[in-house]
């Protein structure tokens, strides 16, 4: 590889590494496990820059990210148990906090965990969705499964979410 | 349309991907069963906190200086067809792609002028050594906040006794230390942190040569100076101002 190819993937590529990160983030569940997948997914990517032609590169890096982390959580990383470092904050609030930053601390805290409790296959649609604000078409993408698949994990995703939050939608399918 | 089959779609009408006639069929039933219009809100109101509430990372600092460590040594094992600029020579292009912090940027004019660093090579091994250290469980081989342990630990295995001072007070904790192999030498290393940031101490002993040097490699400063026979060596990702703040007070002890 060229320095002027490495020059086109600094370019094209690493402005999404915020996204990258973000993604590895909320699937492997721990910031430094999370900062080792990342620099692994950038460096297959480089690897397979090649094969880049045009198109979205957010959605291209995104999808070796998330392979990257699939393969990382079937590693036997995905069985261990996860505490979320929102969920793991300080248990002794400060006393200077307003009553509405407490609560929205403990409301963040209780998201995290419900997300952090999904199976992967669901976590990983409602991140790209809800946060990353994918559309269908490119989740399906960086997925690697059909628009009706995706549409289908988001609505169970959701309604499980919806319950472990107890916002009161029907049992969840 | 049935409820079993409208709530079945509901996700995607909210996402509004669904086909013109079922997402106006959704609406129809919406407005006719109360019980979906209840699901409907649910659902929009799970969606709206996860929105609200779960935050999109930054890159830390540590994993882009990784990576861009690493692109830079991919792209130096690649025979390239004409002479290659140093790898420094590219930040600019890399803060344009949002990468590169931007005090990386500012201190390459510093670095230009200031190239006084007796090696080039050492200070490569250096940089190496640092960046090795940020692996996971890479950083320290004695981990204590304790000078009085980190000091005695270094007895027996390497042939000088660096400082060790302790600067809690400052804002620079002691984490530990460990040997590294720097151009064929064991010496060694005092780690400190300062908020994220990694600070590595290497100590050799001078060689009489008098030089002080700072130098931005990779998006990493360093910095080196003499005292008491012994040449440092302070390499981090910090700013340099707070890096300077951290070697005045080293100097001190």
């Amino acid at each position: 590889m060229s320095q002027r190819d490495v020059e086109r993937f600094e370019r094209i590529v690493l402005p999404h590494l915020d996204d990258a990160y973000t993604l590895a983030r909320y699937l492997v569940r721990d910031e430094h496990d999370a900062q080792d997948v990342v620099q692994d997914a950038v460096l297959r990517a480089l690897r397979y820059f090649d094969g880049y032609r045009e198109g979205d590169a957010r959605a291209w890096l995104l999808a070796i990210v998330r392979n990257c982390c699939m393969t990382w959580l079937r590693r036997d990383h995905g069985t261990k148990n996860v505490i979320s470092f929102d969920a793991g904050a300080p248990s002794v609030p400060d006393p200077r906090e307003t009553d509405a930053r407490a609560i929205q601390r403990s409301e963040r805290a209780a998201l995290t965990r419900a997300l952090d409790a999904l199976p992967d296959e669901f976590r990983e649609v409602i991140v790209l969705r809800e946060i990353q604000e994918l559309s269908y078409k490119e989740i399906s993408d960086v997925v690697g499964v059909p628009i009706g698949t995706v549409m289908s994990r988001l609505a169970r995703g959701r309604k499980r979410l919806a319950v472990a939050l107890g916002l009161g939608a029907k049992e969840a399918s | 349309m049935r409820c079993a089959e409208c709530t079945e779609l509901l996700s995607a009408y909210m996402d509004d991907e669904l086909m013109r006639d079922e997402q106006e069929a959704v609406r129809e039933h919406l407005a006719t069963c109360s019980e979906c219009a209840r699901e409907e809100q649910a659902l929009a109101g799970t969606s709206r906190r996860i929105k609200e509430n779960l935050m999109r990372h930054a890159t830390p600092d540590v994993l882009k200086a990784r990576i861009r460590n690493s692109l830079a040594r991919d792209d130096a094992f690649t025979p390239a067809p004409v002479p290659r600029r140093p790898a420094w020579t590219r930040w600019p292009a890399l803060a344009a792609a949002g990468l590169v912090v931007a005090v990386a940027s500012s201190t390459i004019a510093a670095s230009l002028t200031r190239r006084s660093l007796a090696s080039d090579a050492i200070a490569e091994t250096i940089v190496d050594a640092h960046i090795r250290s940020l692996m996971p469980g890479h950083l320290t081989d004695v981990v204590s906040t304790d000078q009085h342990q980190v000091k005695p630990w270094f007895n027996g295995r390497v042939d000088l006794s660096p400082a060790v001072p302790n600067l809690d007070s400052a804002g620079f904790l002691l984490t530990g230390g460990r040997v590294d192999y720097v151009d064929g030498r064991a010496i060694p290393v005092v780690t400190y942190t300062r908020r994220q940031h990694v600070i590595n101490v290497f100590a050799e002993p001078a060689d009489g040569r008098s030089s002080s040097a700072h130098e931005t490699r990779n998006g990493y400063h360093m910095v080196e100076w003499q005292s008491g026979g012994l040449e440092y060596w302070a390499v981090s990702d910090l700013n340099s101002a707070e890096l300077e703040q951290f070697i005045a007070l080293f100097k001190r002890g």
